[in-house]
C-alpha cells in the first residue's frame, strides 16, 4: 500500500508554499522575538534584586571600611566626630516590630476568627472589605495621625497610667519608666500594630479559607463550639500558613518608614524604657539622609539600609517558603 | 432529655467559647474603630483646609497662604511616568512566567524573588535609585523619583499578570493552537483579551500602592517649592510635601499637610474600590 | 459470530478490493506515546483514508483522545509527553522535530469536546484564523466567513448578528462556530474529539448531519464514546482498549462481524 518513494522519504516534512510559507516565516520570527522580550523582562526582575544588593554594598563600603563589623555593635552616632554605629537603630527596629507583632497578631487572628466563623454572612463582605481598605491607607497617613492625634492622647491619658501602674514592680518599672513623652518606641510599636493588622488579617483569612469545609462540618457535627473548631481544627491545619502570614507582616513592620518616623522621636540611644524615644533604621535614613554631610555619614546610612534589606530579605524569604508549602498542600 | 447540657465540663466549654467569641468580636470592633477614627480625623482636619486655592496655588513659604498645586501635579507626573516604565516590563515578565516559561525552573525563581520585592522596604528602593541615578547624575530629579516608583510598580504588575493569565482556560489555548496560531498571537489575541480586566485591575492596584509612597521619593525626586515641569530637576510630590509640612512648627503648613493627606487617602481608596468593582465584573470568559 | 445490534449501520461502502485502492491521507505506524515514564499508547498502526470518516471507539482511558491529539501534535504544548514512531501526512512524517507545528495544525484542524469560542465577535472568531495566513480584501474575507458558516450549518442562524460575541451563542451553536472556524482555514484533515458529548440531542443530530457533508471535502477522524454515533457517522472504525489498537476495519464489519473477541464484548456492552 505504501509508495516506494514514500518509504525513503520518512524524514520529509509537511511543507508550505507561497503565501502560507511567508506567513509561517513571520510566525517563527514573531515567536522568537516575543519570547526573547518576555524572557529578558523576567530576568530583569532578578537583576533588580541583585542590583539593589550590589548598589547598597557599593554605597556602604566606606562605612564598612571605617568601622568594620563593629558598626553593628557600636552605640555611638555622632556626625561631628564622624563616629557611627548601627545598634540603636537595629534595636529600635526590632523592639518596635516586636511590640507591633505582640499586639497585632492576636488581634488579627481574632478578626480572622470573627470573619470566618462568627460574622453573619451578609456583613462578612462589607467588614472584610473595610479591613482590606485599611490595608491600603498609605503609611504617611498613619504617621501624621499618630503624631497629631494618637501621641498627645497617649501622653495624657495612657502613659502616666502605665508609669504609675508598674512603678513598684521590679523589672517592669524599668520597662515603663517615665517621663511620658507621648512619642517613643511604644507609640511607634502601637501605630505599627494598627498598620500591620489588616495585612495579617487578610492573609490569615485566606489561609483559613483553605480548610476544606467538610473538615469543619465534621467538627461542628460532633458538637464542637466555634472556638473549638478554630482552635482544634482550623489553626492546626493552617499553622504553617499563619506563621507565613505573620512573618510577612513582620517583614512589612521591619521596613516601615513613614508611620514610625513621625512618632519614634529620633534619638540614637538605647534605653530600657519603651516609653522613651529611640530610632529605627528606616526612620534614621528618612530623617537624616538629605542632610547628611560627608561621605562617611551618607555611607553609614546606606549601610543601615543594607542591614535592613538583609533582615527583611531573610524574613520575607522564610515567609514565602512557608506559604508555598501550604499552597501546595491546599492545591493537591 | 439531654444529659450533655448540665455537666460542668460542658459549661466550661461553653464559657470558653463565649469568651473567645467576645474577644474576637472585640478585636473586629477594635479594628473597625481604628479605621473609622483615622478616617474621621482625616476628614475633619483635612476638609478644614480644603479650598479652591489648594488646587490652584503653589506651596507657600511659612506664614503665607498657598496651595498644593505643584505637589499635586508633581505626584501625577511621577505616577504616570512610573506606570509607563513599570507596567510594560511587568506585563512582559508576567507573560513569560505564565506562557513561554510556565513549566520552567526560572519561573519558580522569578516568582519567589518577585514576591520578596513586592514586600521589600520602599526606603531601600529609594537608596538603590539614589546610588544608581542621583549619585551618578550629580543631582536629584523627577526621573529618579519615577524610576524608584516604577520599581515598586513592577512586582505588583508581574504578580497580577501572571495570576490572570494562568486563569485563562487551557481549552481556549489549545483551540487556538489547533488552528495553527503561533504562540505570540495566541497570547496577544486570546490570552490578553481574556485576562484584560484582571490586568487592568493589577495596574490600578499598583497605582494605589505608589500613591502614598513617601520614602522612595525623599532622596530621588526630593522636593520643589515651585511649580516645575522639568523632569531633570527635583520635583514636588504630595507625600513629601506632607512630610515636610507636618513635621514643621507652622500651623498653616500643618493644615496643608492634613488637606494633602485627605487628598491622598481619597485617591487611594477610590482606586482600590474601582479595582475591586472591575474585578468582580470581569466574568466575561 | 454474528450479533444482533440495535444500531443502524451504514451500507458497506466498499468491497475489500476497493478499500485497498483508497488513498491513505494519514498513516500511523508503530506509534508509542508516553506521559513521563507511563506508556499510554502501544504500537498503534492505523490509516485515515482520504475523504472518509474514521471513528475511534473504546472505553474511558483507552487512549483514543491521546491518539487524536498526536495527529496535530497538540500534546507538544506540555512538557513530559512524547511520541515515538511515525505519523505520515501525505507521506511526510509529522512527528519529526523539524516539522513546523503551525503549518501542521493549519492542515490538520481540531474541534474539541468543550465548545471554545474566542472572546471575540462571531465574525472575528472565523476571520482571525483566516487573516493569519492570507491577506484577503474585505469582500473576499466576508465571503470566506459566510462560506465557512454555511459549511457548518450555522449561517442562517447568525447571519444577522455577526457582530455579536461568540459567547452569546448556545452550546450547539458554539460548537458549530468552532467547526466553521476550523474549516475556514482550509485544512485537509479534521479531527473531532467527542464533539457532541457536551451537547443536547438536537444539536448532536445536526452535527452528525454535518459530518456526512463535510467528508466530501475533508478527511475526518472522530473520537466518540457513543457507539451508535460511530456506527451512524463513520466509514471505518478503530476499536481501542488500554492503549492498544484492537481492531480496525470498515464500520459495517466491526459492528456486525468483528474479528476480535474483545471488540465483540465491547460492542455488546459486556464492559465499558
Amino acid at each position: 500500500m505504501m509508495d516506494a518513494a514514500v518509504a525513503g522519504r520518512d524524514i520529509a516534512l509537511v511543507h508550505a508554499e507561497g503565501k502560507r510559507a511567508t506567513a509561517l516565516r513571520r510566525f517563527r520570527r514573531g515567536d522568537i522575538a516575543f519570547k526573547s522580550i518576555t524572557l529578558v523582562s523576567a530576568i530583569t526582575v532578578l537583576v533588580l534584586l541583585a542590583g539593589v544588593m550590589v548598589a547598597l554594598l557599593h554605597g556602604s563600603l566606606p562605612a564598612w571600611r571605617a568601622f568594620g563589623l563593629g558598626f553593628l555593635t557600636s552605640e555611638s552616632w555622632n556626625p561631628v566626630t564622624e563616629k557611627f554605629g548601627a545598634l540603636p537603630a537595629i534595636y529600635g527596629t526590632v523592639v518596635t516590630s516586636v511590640i507591633a507583632m505582640l499586639i497585632g497578631v492576636p488581634v488579627s487572628l481574632g478578626i480572622a476568627f470573627f470573619l470566618t466563623e462568627i460574622c453573619p454572612e451578609r456583613l462578612r463582605r462589607t467588614i472584610g472589605t473595610a479591613i482590606e481598605l485599611l490595608a491600603g491607607i498609605p503609611s504617611i497617613i498613619y504617621g501624621i495621625w499618630g503624631l497629631f492625634v494618637f501621641a498627645p492622647w497617649f501622653q495624657v491619658h495612657v502613659q502616666p497610667l502605665l508609669i504609675d501602674t508598674f512603678a513598684n514592680i521590679p523589672l517592669l518599672n524599668q520597662l515603663f519608666a517615665g517621663p511620658p513623652y507621648g512619642i517613643g518606641m511604644l507609640t511607634a510599636g502601637l501605630i505599627l500594630a494598627i498598620m500591620v493588622l489588616p495585612f495579617i488579617t487578610s492573609i490569615t483569612r485566606e489561609v483559613f479559607e483553605t480548610v476544606p469545609p467538610v473538615l469543619k462540618e465534621a467538627a461542628y457535627g460532633i458538637g464542637c463550639t466555634r472556638w473549638e473548631v478554630i482552635r482544634r481544627v482550623v489553626i492546626p491545619y493552617t499553622r504553617v500558613g499563619i506563621i507565613g502570614g505573620v512573618m510577612l507582616g513582620l517583614g512589612r513592620a521591619l521596613g516601615e518608614t513613614m508611620a514610625v518616623t513621625f512618632v519614634i522621636g529620633n534619638a540614637h540611644r538605647i534605653v530600657t524604657s519603651i516609653l522613651a524615644p529611640g530610632t529605627t533604621i528606616s526612620a534614621s535614613i528618612a530623617n537624616e539622609f538629605t542632610e547628611a554631610v560627608g561621605e562617611l555619614y551618607t555611607s553609614s546610612l546606606i549601610a543601615l539600609g543594607l542591614i535592613l534589606f538583609f533582615i527583611t530579605f531573610v524574613v520575607l524569604a522564610a515567609a514565602r517558603l512557608m506559604l508555598m508549602r501550604i499552597a501546595m498542600k491546599a492545591g493537591n | 432529655m439531654s444529659s450533655v447540657s448540665a455537666t460542668p465540663r460542658y459549661r466550661r466549654r461553653r464559657w470558653r467559647n463565649r469568651l473567645a467569641t467576645t474577644l474576637a468580636i472585640a478585636a473586629a470592633g477594635l479594628g473597625l474603630t481604628w479605621l473609622v477614627l483615622i478616617l474621621l480625623v482625616l476628614v475633619v482636619k483635612g476638609v478644614g483646609g480644603l479650598s479652591l486655592e489648594v488646587f490652584t496655588e503653589m506651596t507657600p513659604p511659612p506664614g503665607s497662604a498657598g496651595g498644593l498645586l505643584n505637589a499635586i501635579v508633581g505626584s501625577l507626573l511621577l505616577t504616570i511616568l512610573a506606570v509607563l516604565f513599570g507596567t510594560p516590563l511587568g506585563i512582559l515578565a508576567g507573560t513569560y512566567m505564565a506562557e513561554y516559561g510556565r513549566y520552567s525552573k526560572l519561573t519558580l525563581v522569578v516568582r519567589f524573588i518577585n514576591d520578596i520585592l513586592l514586600s521589600a522596604p520602599s526606603i531601600v528602593v529609594g537608596l538603590f535609585v539614589y546610588e544608581i541615578m542621583v549619585a551618578q547624575m550629580g543631582h536629584f530629579s523627577a526621573w529618579a523619583g519615577a524610576v524608584a516608583l516604577a520599581i515598586l510598580v513592577i512586582p505588583v504588575v508581574v504578580r497580577t499578570t501572571e495570576d490572570m493569565l494562568l486563569l485563562v482556560p487551557t481549552t481556549l489555548r489549545e483551540a487556538s493552537a489547533a488552528l495553527g496560531v503561533p504562540q505570540w498571537l495566541v497570547i496577544r489575541h486570546v490570552a490578553y483579551r481574556a485576562a484584560r480586566a484582571g490586568m487592568i485591575t493589577g495596574v490600578l492596584l499598583a497605582v494605589a500602592r505608589i500613591t502614598g509612597e513617601t520614602a522612595p521619593l525623599l532622596f530621588t525626586a526630593l522636593n520643589n517649592q515651585f511649580f516645575s515641569w522639568n523632569l531633570n530637576a527635583p520635583m514636588a510630590s504630595l507625600p513629601v510635601v506632607i512630610f515636610q509640612f507636618a513635621l514643621s512648627p507652622y500651623e498653616d503648613w500643618q493644615q496643608l499637610a492634613w488637606t494633602g493627606a485627605l487628598l491622598i487617602t481619597v485617591a487611594v481608596l477610590g482606586l482600590s474600590i474601582l479595582a475591586r468593582a472591575l474585578s468582580s465584573k470581569k466574568v466575561q470568559i | 459470530m454474528s450479533l444482533a445490534i440495535h444500531t443502524e449501520v451504514k451500507e458497506p461502502a466498499e468491497t475489500p478490493e476497493e478499500t485497498a485502492k483508497l488513498a491513505e491521507k494519514v498513516s500511523v505506524r508503530r506509534l508509542n506515546f508516553y506521559y513521563g515514564a507511563y506508556r499510554a499508547l502501544s504500537d498503534i498502526n492505523v490509516n485515515l483514508y482520504q475523504n472518509k470518516v474514521t471513528a475511534f471507539i473504546g472505553p474511558s482511558g483507552c487512549g483514543k483522545s491521546t491518539l487524536l491529539r498526536i495527529l496535530n501534535r497538540i500534546y507538544d504544548l506540555y512538557p513530559n509527553q512524547r511520541a515515538d514512531g511515525e505519523v505520515l501526512l501525505d507521506g511526510a512524517n509529522v512527528l519529526s522535530p523539524k516539522q513546523d507545528l503551525n503549518l501542521l495544525r493549519a492542515k490538520v484542524g481540531m474541534v474539541f469536546q468543550k465548545p471554545t469560542p474566542f472572546p471575540m465577535t462571531i465574525y472575528e472568531n472565523i476571520a482571525f484564523g483566516v487573516r493569519l495566513y492570507e491577506q484577503l480584501p474585505k469582500a473576499d474575507l466576508d465571503a470566506r466567513v459566510e462560506d465557512s458558516l454555511k459549511r457548518a450549518a450555522l449561517w442562517e442562524e447568525v447571519k444577522d448578528k455577526l457582530e455579536a460575541s461568540g459567547l452569546s451563542l448556545s452550546g450547539g451553536q458554539q460548537q458549530r462556530l468552532c467547526i466553521a472556524r476550523t474549516v475556514a482555514i482550509r485544512p485537509e484533515v479534521i479531527l473531532l474529539d467527542e464533539p457532541c458529548s457536551a451537547l443536547d440531542p438536537i444539536s448532536t443530530a445536526k452535527i452528525e448531519e454535518l459530518i456526512d457533508v463535510l467528508k466530501r471535502d475533508y478527511t475526518i477522524a472522530i473520537v466518540t464514546h457513543n457507539m451508535q454515533q460511530a456506527a451512524r457517522t463513520s466509514d471505518f472504525t478503530a476499536f481501542m482498549y488500554l492503549g492498544e489498537l484492537v481492531e480496525f476495519d470498515e464500520t459495517t464489519r466491526i459492528f456486525t462481524n468483528p474479528r476480535q473477541q474483545r471488540t465483540q464484548d465491547y460492542i455488546t456492552g459486556r464492559f465499558g
